[in-house]
């Protein structure tokens, strides 16, 4: 038997937590999206041509999106997790009769809802500036969906496993931002040379980062349905992980 | 036998091979005010943080009316209200709806307890702070939104730990007051303390536990009179030399120091009459009596051979 009051309530904390403080998880994201569409596109765009027979600030666009619908999607479980942790407030919800499922299941929405703004908001930040065409508005959504559950699960595994905000920031800066500045935001995978594309096909985000942008702008390095079925993959991957540790409890009790 | 509230079977538990409890028993009736009393270290919160599901337990068996804390977890958490030592802290959300989240995780939502949360802010002196974000509150008013967030989904126990650990001593009444409120209303409560005078005055049963292990268990009269050091000291009007008395006294416990005769009794006051009785028989005048009752840190002494602060 599920407690829904329960999983209710810690997903409403989750979302409300995040737009308590929407100057912190929701306007920077935004604000870099815009300089990153003026910079290039008013300065840089006219030195680069054309990608793919796009411009060169609509091609990242897609792009921008899933890396600020990821990012924001796993630093809310993870930083929401650790932050409980460090603060007494994870007894509240280990002392009361929730399962790991309903914690774990909480905490994943309320990630998700992040990533889900975010880059919804990027998106009309494109669509209001740049006139961006959606070519699959549904296909876009479910990617948005897919890539913000998938990380948010995965920050949740992170938020379990860390024990300092410097593991946590590790794990960002060494990992994801990397990750996903090679998986393509910038530029297709075809400019690079053979041995760095073989490299990038091993790069999840890679296939995110693509499947969104196939979804906008019909143009792709690798065919959608394999981005799909990886979006699918690392989604029940990450769950499945952030669930089974919450189930065992192994990184937040004694 | 009363019914029980919280049984406690063999508890053992390590961390990183250091044992902090090696088989601790301990029975809670239904309605009983009961205190854990030991040092800092002794396995007190170890105990109440297995039975609240903070702690995986290495052995033994807890049960909560009857349900085991693993098996019939969601049953067991929920007739559990904790107030932890460790104040949490929460920068996002104000007082009030802190509660209404707690009372969300135990399945009761905002509406069904909307009541409880306004009693409870009444009751506890923090009606004005509904507003306010934890950070903004004293370290008192944190303590009592402590206990208010133990009680908002109306539990049958309510678990302490340490509720006083630094508060000051107004505040320590009022806690104190309150605490034998929710007794008379018909909680079970258990009280984890290190303070001698908190158990004596609130606690029906204690067991004392040092080094994870329960020493001795009983009410704090039970066991002043059976471990402590009470006794008698009679002030006479002479020096007394113990050839001549002994013969009327030797079957007494005493020791003599120039005119003053002390009594090591198990209950002074019953042996008064008995004590003025033998030696109004040798003709010893007495010039006064006094009684000394030992305290529950004498009791540990006697256990343990330190103090309780140690």
């Amino acid at each position: 038997m599920i407690n829904w009051i329960g999983l209710w309530t810690l997903t409403n904390r989750e979302v409300g937590r995040f737009f308590s403080v929407y100057r912190q998880t929701i306007i920077p994201g935004l604000i870099s999206s815009v300089l990153y569409i003026l910079i290039f596109g008013f300065t840089l765009e006219q030195r680069i041509s054309e990608i793919q027979g796009v411009s060169y600030t609509m091609f990242i666009l897609p792009g921008l999106i899933m890396m600020n619908t990821l990012t924001n999607a796993s630093s809310n479980t993870s930083s929401s997790m650790l932050q409980m942790k460090l603060l007494q407030q994870l007894p509240d919800l280990l002392t009361a009769p929730l399962s790991g499922l309903e914690i774990a299941l909480a905490y994943i929405i309320g990630g998700t809802v992040r990533g889900i703004v975010n880059g919804i908001l990027v998106l009309l930040v494109g669509v209001i500036l740049i006139d961006l065409p959606i070519s699959n508005l549904p296909g876009t959504l479910i990617f948005i969906f897919l890539v913000s559950w998938a990380f948010s699960s995965m920050g949740l595994v992170m938020g379990q496993l860390a024990e300092s905000w410097d593991q946590l920031a590790m794990i960002q800066n060494f990992f994801l931002t990397p990750l996903s500045f090679l998986g393509g935001v910038f530029y297709s995978i075809k400019m690079l040379p053979e041995w760095a594309q073989s490299l990038s096909f091993i790069n999840p985000i890679y296939y995110m980062i693509n499947g969104i942008r196939y979804t906008i702008l019909e143009r792709s390095d690798s065919p959608v349905s394999i981005s799909f079925w990886m979006a699918v993959l690392l989604t029940l991957l990450f769950t499945s992980l952030a669930i089974i540790m919450m189930q065992s409890g192994k990184r937040i009790k004694q | 036998m009363s019914r029980l509230a919280i049984q406690i079977k063999d508890l053992k538990k390590s961390y990183n091979n250091i044992p902090a409890l090696k088989g601790v028993n301990i029975n809670i009736s239904v309605g009983e005010f009961f205190g854990l009393l030991g040092p800092n270290g002794a396995g007190k919160t170890t105990t109440i943080n297995i039975l609240t599901g903070l702690v995986f337990k290495d052995h033994g068996n807890c049960l909560v009316f009857d349900k085991d804390i693993v098996k019939d977890y969601r049953y067991t958490r929920s007739k559990i209200g904790i107030a932890a030592q460790e104040l949490s802290v929460d920068w996002f959300f104000t007082i009030e709806k802190l509660l209404y989240f707690q009372a969300g995780y135990y399945g009761i939502s905002t509406e069904k307890a909307k009541r409880k949360v306004n009693e409870l802010l009444d009751r506890l002196g923090l009606d004005k702070k509904r507003d306010s974000r934890l950070r903004q509150l004293s370290g008192g008013m944190k303590r009592r939104f402590q206990i208010a967030k133990a009680l908002v989904h109306d539990p049958e126990i309510l678990i302490l730990d340490e509720p006083t650990a630094g508060v000051d001593v107004e505040l320590r009444h009022d806690l104190w007051k309150y605490l034998k409120e929710l007794h008379h209303e018909g909680k079970t409560i258990l009280l984890t303390t290190h303070y001698i005078e908190e158990a004596e005055l609130l606690c029906e049963n204690v067991a004392i536990i040092d080094e994870g292990i329960i020493l001795k268990k009983g009410s704090p009269k039970k066991l002043t009179k059976e471990l402590g050091n009470s006794g008698l000291t009679v002030q006479i009007g002479q020096n007394v030399n113990d050839v001549d008395i002994s013969p009327f006294l030797n079957d007494l416990n005493y020791t003599i120091e120039d005119s003053r005769l002390h009594f090591s009794v198990k209950d002074p006051e019953k042996a008064i009459p008995e004590i003025i009785q033998r030696l109004a028989k040798i003709n010893i005048p007495l010039q006064s009596i006094k009684t000394e009752t030992s305290s529950l840190e004498d009791v540990f002494l006697d256990l343990t051979g330190k103090s309780i602060n140690e």
